[in-house]
């Protein structure tokens, strides 16, 4: 199963929001896209889902059923939290017994409590709206889950909570993701690529494959990479920074030299580049660049 | 454990339910004292003009008991009833459809806004004159013109409900594959929910306004015959005795019957 996006170019009125943009995804994959506002995220995302259709361009997916997961939980409000969660099911023609049944499963997974089901989306705080939103798409086990920078409005600690609950039920079904997030720990955190896009068009600038194992990724591992990734002059400049102006600022990021790109060292982790690891040199697109 | 579950969930609704409709019982004195007071003006009338010209409440309620109790009310109230209902349900169950399925497609709602104006527009006594014209004198005109008065207002009010639904909530149906019917009952319905019912309780008023007028000047029963009579009688208590106990029906639906059902639909609004 496999999604392909193939020279996809998209247009609002005479602006141009998307331009050649190529993406694969396979099974099981986690594919982070990271950018700057306006970027076209939102809007790839949009077409993936189907909700759009692309100017030009190939949209190919063989992934059976689909989860979304937007900004906003958007929960229909005038159905209570299991409802909420059921309603994928619902539309699959499971049989309300049943439906209730897994729903209740997976909201006590994703840590709603019992006395919370009965209540409306307006009686419910914002992390517990996040958690039925995940709970809804991810009850009809797709194998394909979208997301739009869904964590972006809570906390770290909520955060860390939702990062590692989504972790686990992707584990256990083997779902793709394509997410959308303008935090690169997050991406770093979660994704086994990251795609940087920027804007004015947006279009794919450079991609990184994260290589070590998400179970095997420490804090420490973590933070260090994101801190590599915000210090490469494409990735600060595709969010409009201005770059780091002495290389020695940056406290030596230069992976100058081939020995330390592709090899499987102790450092290995973000790999940048096939060709020329240099901070501040342009690097070529394709090729992934692993961090 | 499923079972303690479900009869927790249980008792919570039963507690749900038994506080809503106490406390809606308990809202009921703002709506009588507002009604009295307006009771009290009447009565300052009547004293003022005497009985012939505007019988006092009093008068009105004895004359509509006696009425009652000589068994002469109740046939004439059950056929209008009847009357008015046919056409409110038509006009509700048509127009409630229609504006949805119009208010979904960009060309039906702005086609069919100059027809709804017209509709609104044109007054329904004009509509009696050519259903006479086409039914005759029995049951079918008054149905009819209560129809064609009331359609507009509730096509109007769900086309409306249903162009304003928010575009996230129909993103969510569309990822989600739900199949055209159950988007309707599941997102659209209840959504336009908050726009229908104002609609159909204008609606209700218009069904009994039209209702009496249709039978005051094209059949021989009912209220409306009734009014026609005691007027040429001069009888002013049993003119207003029976508006009185069309009111007091009028009332006794919307606030027994559509409200209670609106609030229901609506507790999601808290």
């Amino acid at each position: 199963m496999q999604l392909h996006i193939r020279h996809l170019t998209h247009h609002y009125a005479l602006t141009e929001v998307l331009q050649d943009v190529n993406l694969s995804l396979h099974a099981g994959e986690t594919l982070a896209l990271v950018g700057p506002s306006g970027c076209g995220k939102s809007t790839l995302l949009h077409i993936v889902a189907g909700l759009l259709i692309p100017a030009q361009g190939d949209v190919q997916s063989s992934f059976r059923g689909l989860g979304c997961m937007f900004q906003q939980p958007r929960l229909m409000p005038w159905k209570d939290v299991l409802d909420n969660i059921a309603l994928g099911l619902k539309a699959l023609g499971v049989p309300a017994v049943s439906r209730r049944a897994q729903a209740s499963q997976l909201a006590l997974r994703l840590g709603l409590a019992e006395h919370d089901w009965a209540k409306y989306p307006h009686e419910l705080s914002g992390g517990m709206q996040s958690r039925v939103a995940l709970a809804r798409a991810l009850v009809t086990k797709p194998d394909l889950l979208l997301m739009d920078e869904p964590f972006a409005a809570l906390d770290v600690g909520l955060k860390h909570e939702l990062y590692g609950l989504l972790r686990e039920q992707v584990a256990q079904r083997g779902t793709a993701v394509l997410m959308i997030t303008h935090d690169l720990m997050e991406a770093v955190r979660l994704a086994d690529r990251i795609v940087v896009m920027t804007a004015q068009p947006g279009r794919v600038l450079r991609a990184f494959v994260v290589a070590l194992p998400q179970e095997q990724r420490s804090e420490v591992w973590i933070y260090e990479r994101t801190a590599r990734l915000m210090q490469m002059q494409d990735v600060r400049e595709s969010f409009g920074m201005p770059p780091l102006t002495n290389i020695d600022d940056a406290g030596g990021v230069s992976f100058a030299g081939a020995s330390r790109c592709g090899t499987k060292g102790r450092d290995e982790g973000l790999v940048v580049s096939t060709e020329s690891c240099s901070a501040t040199g342009t690097l070529p697109r394709q090729g992934g660049c692993s961090i | 454990m499923k079972n303690t579950a479900m009869s927790i969930r249980l008792v919570h609704r039963l507690q749900r339910s038994l506080a809503a409709v106490l406390s809606y019982l308990w809202s009921g004195w703002g709506a009588l004292a507002s009604l009295f007071l307006f009771c009290a003006l009447w009565e300052w009338g009547a004293q003022h003009y005497g009985l012939l010209l505007l019988p006092g409440p009093q008068a009105t309620m004895l004359q509509l008991v006696q009425m009652l109790r000589d068994g002469v009310a109740l046939e004439p109230l059950q056929i209008s009833a009847r009357r008015a209902l046919y056409g409110l349900g038509a006009a509700v169950l048509v127009g409630s459809l229609l504006g949805m399925l119009a208010g979904r497609s960009m060309t039906a709602a702005m086609a069919a806004r100059p027809l709804v104006t017209l509709l609104l527009g044109m007054p329904p006594i004009a509509w009696l004159v050519l259903a006479m014209l086409w039914f005759g004198m029995g049951d079918a005109t008054p149905v009819f013109t209560v129809f064609v008065a009331c359609f507009p207002l509730v096509f109007a009010a769900a086309m409306q409900g249903a162009r304003t639904l928010d575009h996230q909530l129909r993103d969510v149906a569309h990822v989600l594959r739900l199949p055209w019917w159950m988007s309707l009952t599941d997102i659209y319905l209840p959504h336009m929910l908050s726009y229908l019912f104002p609609a159909w309780i204008t609606a209700l008023g218009s069904s009994w306004k039209v209702v009496v007028m249709a039978e005051l000047l094209a059949t021989a029963d009912g209220v409306g015959a009734a009014l026609a009579v005691s007027r040429a009688q001069l009888d002013s208590s049993a003119s207003l005795a029976w508006i009185l106990a069309v009111l007091v029906l009028l009332l006794a639906t919307e606030y027994l019957v559509l409200e209670p059902i609106k609030r229901l639909a609506e507790r999601w609004r808290q």
